[in-house]
């Protein structure tokens, strides 16, 4: 049994006492303006959820631009990079600044161990130890890959 | 009552109205939320719902060690909006158009190739005529005029920040990005070229074809539905669709060496001035092509330098009569399967043969000699001699397990298998041509794979330009693909026909120009006449072919000249030199040892030219001999027919004359 049935049981409130029905018309008031309080609450609090939510959003997107940004200038760095790197760039300064440079002469290098214990020229690092995948051939002249 | 009574008809007709109010707005509502629905969902939803389509970046091409051979630049598209630019002039039409002059005079000041007649007209352009779905022509808004594209990032960046400062309308920057080839022509023949259409890329040629499926990204998407400001909104309901990048390709090709043969192939191209030329350097254990370049060229940035003669791939696509470059491939195959021993003498006819009824002869007059000096002299006839001996199957058998007739297995499209006639449809004069690289066309990765099943001891391996793919974690590595039985089946074969091809760089033999200090290095030269419109021409083909150290060898190494114009036609001339500087700084590059030291190499080759001192004092003493015994029984011919005459003479004479004369005559 809650409070207004308790309240409205004719058997037990006593009859022609005017004090009381106004007592439970305004706890009746008071519970429904505390339940108006609550809902503005969590309303209010939706709001500025939903408010922070987007300030989080469009500071998301803002740095996502900015990344992309970034990316881009890397990305045309390494291209201004690798044009810079080319054996025709590199031998034309050579020439331009007159650089005593040349070849080493293969008694000058000596081998050095890696940690494995394989002994490679530096053009044949990454060579031996891979595992090849044998179907990607095929995939990739069939054109399979995606 | 009356009151009352009019106050309750009053209040019945409230009632009604309130009633038939209510009735309505659910009759409204029956039909907006129920009966309709759908449509009007739908409505709602393509209004307030954008699906913006992403696209991932193609994949990028390096060498083996990482180095970027085509990438990605990022560029920015410049676009209008006519219509929009009409309407924030508040629709004035004098307004918009001085708008739109000034826009157009800012693009073509700072933009390449952007005429400002071209943009202003097309700027001007508020509506455009189209069709609809039921067939009728109707007037759109124009919100699309294209202004400027491909702009460099820099620059657009820069152009974004002045357009905001001025204040132009309409005028919007999306970001899109080119293909670029950092390295200019390097190895541009085999990467080949993308174009843009469409917002497309469409390979053209080269790898960037071949490989296009894998290098191609996949589109994705994304639908959510938008604010006002057009930004999603985050509380509601999205999808998307991932975007994937496409696989980078990872080369067989090291920067480096392919820098190198580039520069070594330009110097040949500048001494012997030749119509083309390529070279192609590939680890005979792997079938790893290391380098492979090639003259005429194009700069795949630069499309003006293209040509159907500079794009062209010559080395998968061009199939050649390859000459001399052959005879170690039957040479060998005699060897292995014991139709000949290196020492066994073949007669070389002096330079001149006649075989089914038509002949044959060698540059070179070469007599009686062993096989080993067939290879190093490059004897046509002897060569023809031995294939003779084989016979005509088993030459077949010996080209076919080459793998000419067949394809190499490179990642390259499109590739030639080279013209090579089956059995049944030789002729009497096939078995003495094509053991001399005649009436045969190969290309020239058919020959630097069969050079390598040489050099690694009859292994027969597919060429591998592609390394590995990689996206992300997603690696895949292309396999080694190599026959685990060799087609010799003797296993000194490998080092009786290395030994012949090393007396080509030796004193005495047809390249001695492609001799390197402290190793071993077996050769071959090959000249072959040019065919032109079925029929041989005086031009050439110059080549020389070969693998460095000879005994474990590194790389082998195919040099061409395609009708040298300038010196020497013969493969050893015109292409031995450039054999040689690309193998000395190929070796250098990988850190080879030499074989042996300056002292000893120079000694040996001072050994190798003392035995052909006194082989040729010897030869020349035989040939003095026999000049002499052949002059001595020509005078005594001659003496006896001379006597035989005089004395025909003196018996007629003592007939008719004194005998004091007869006696003169005796004397």
């Amino acid at each position: 049994m809650n409070q207004f049935t308790k309240k409205t049981n004719p058997a037990e409130a006593e009859p022609g006492t005017e004090p009381q029905k106004t007592h439970w018309v305004a706890g009746l008031i008071v519970k429904m303006a505390m339940m108006m309080f609550v809902i503005f609450i969590a309303f209010c609090a939706r709001v500025h959820l939903n408010d922070k939510t987007e300030q989080l959003a469009r500071e998301k997107a803002r740095i996502l631009e900015e990344i992309r940004e970034k990316r881009t200038e890397i990305q045309t760095l390494v291209a201004k990079r690798e044009s810079l790197r080319s054996w025709d760039n590199i031998n034309k300064k050579i020439n331009q600044y007159n650089l005593a440079l040349r070849a080493v002469n293969p008694s000058q290098v000596r081998y050095m161990k890696r940690f494995e214990g394989q002994v490679a020229a530096p053009s044949q690092y990454g060579g031996d130890t891979r595992v090849a995948d044998t179907s990607a051939g095929a995939a990739l002249t069939s054109g399979g890959i995606q | 009552m009356t009151l009352f009574r009019s106050m309750a008809i009053r209040m019945a007709l409230v009632y009604i109205l309130l009633i038939c109010g209510f009735g309505y707005v659910a009759r409204v509502l029956y039909d907006v939320q129920i009966a309709r629905h759908g449509e009007l969902f739908e409505k709602a939803q393509h209004t307030y719902t954008t699906r913006i389509e992403t696209h991932g970046t193609r994949g990028e091409i390096f060498d083996f060690g990482g180095s970027l051979l085509v990438g990605n630049i990022p560029t920015m598209d410049i676009v209008g909006d006519p219509a929009n630019i009409f309407i924030l002039n508040g629709k004035d039409k004098d307004k918009t158009e001085t708008e739109c002059r000034l826009i157009a005079d800012f693009f073509e000041k700072y933009c390449e190739n952007v005429s400002s007649d071209e943009v202003f007209r097309r700027l001007s352009r508020r509506t455009f005529t189209t069709t609809d779905a039921n067939g009728e022509k109707v007037e759109r808004d124009c919100h699309y005029a294209v202004i400027a594209t491909g702009v460099k990032y820099e620059t657009a960046k820069m152009l974004r920040d002045k357009v905001k400062e001025l204040s132009f309308h309409g005028v919007s920057f999306t970001s899109s990005y080119r293909r670029n080839y950092p390295k200019d022509t390097m190895l541009s023949n085999i990467l080949g070229l993308t174009n843009f259409s469409a917002d497309k890329f469409v390979p053209v040629q080269g790898i960037e074809r071949s490989l296009n499926a894998a290098m191609t990204a996949t589109s994705g998407s994304m639908v959510y539905e938008r604010a006002r400001n057009g930004r999603p909104v985050t509380f509601t309901n999205s999808s998307s669709e991932p975007t994937l990048d496409g696989y980078d390709i990872y080369l067989t090709i090291r920067e480096p060496l392919q820098a190198i043969v580039e520069e070594e192939l330009d110097h040949m191209c500048e001494r012997v001035k030749p119509h083309a030329a390529w070279a192609i350097l590939v680890d005979p254990k792997t079938g790893d092509v290391l380098a492979a370049a090639q003259r005429p060229t194009f700069n795949p940035n630069d499309r003006a330098t293209m040509t159907p003669e500079s794009s062209a791939n010559r080395l998968s696509e061009l199939a050649i009569e390859p000459g001399s470059i052959m005879k170690p491939f039957v040479v060998s195959y005699a060897l292995d399967r014991g139709f000949v021993t290196p020492n066994s003498i073949v007669d070389c006819e002096q330079g001149v043969w006649k075989y089914a009824g038509r002949l044959l002869h060698d540059t070179h007059n070469v007599g009686k000699v062993s096989v080993t000096e067939v290879i190093k002299q490059s004897s046509n006839i002897g060569t023809a001699k031995i294939s003779v001996m084989m016979g005509a199957k088993n030459l077949d058998n010996a080209l076919r397990s080459f793998g000419f007739g067949q394809k190499t297995g490179i990642q390259l499209k499109p590739e030639t298998s080279g013209i090579f006639r089956p059995l049944e449809k030789w002729d009497s004069l096939s078995v003495s041509r094509f053991c001399i690289g005649q009436g045969i066309a190969v290309s020239p990765l058919q020959l630097a794979r069969a050079y390598c099943m040489i050099a690694n001891g009859g292994y027969k391996v597919d060429l591998r330009i592609v390394d590995r793919i990689e996206r992300g974690d997603d690696i895949r590595v292309m396999p080694v693909v190599r026959e685990t039985k060799s087609i010799f089946t003797n296993p000194t074969t490998k080092k009786m026909i290395t030994d012949m091809m090393i007396g080509v760089t030796e004193a005495g033999g047809t390249c001695t120009e492609a001799a390197i200090e402290g190793f071993h290095v077996a050769g071959k030269t090959g000249t072959a006449q040019k065919v032109i419109n079925g029929a041989y021409s005086n031009r050439y083909y110059a080549s020389f072919v070969g693998f460095v150290p000879a005994e474990d060898p590194k790389f082998v190494l195919l040099v061409t000249c395609d009708d040298p114009t300038v010196g020497s036609r013969y493969g050893g001339s015109a292409s031995g030199p450039t054999f040689k500087a690309i193998a000395e700084r190929a070796l250098k590059y990988m850190y080879v040892q030499p074989q042996m030291s300056r002292e000893e190499w120079l000694a040996e080759r001072s050994a190798a030219q003392k035995a052909l001192h006194e082989r040729k004092v010897r030869e020349d003493a035989l040939v003095q001999a026999r000049r002499e015994a052949r002059d001595r029984q020509l005078k005594e011919q001659q003496a006896k027919e001379s006597a035989k005459k005089t004395g025909t003479t003196v018996a007629s004479r003592r007939t008719t004359s004194s005998p004091s004369k007869s006696t003169t005559i005796r004397r």
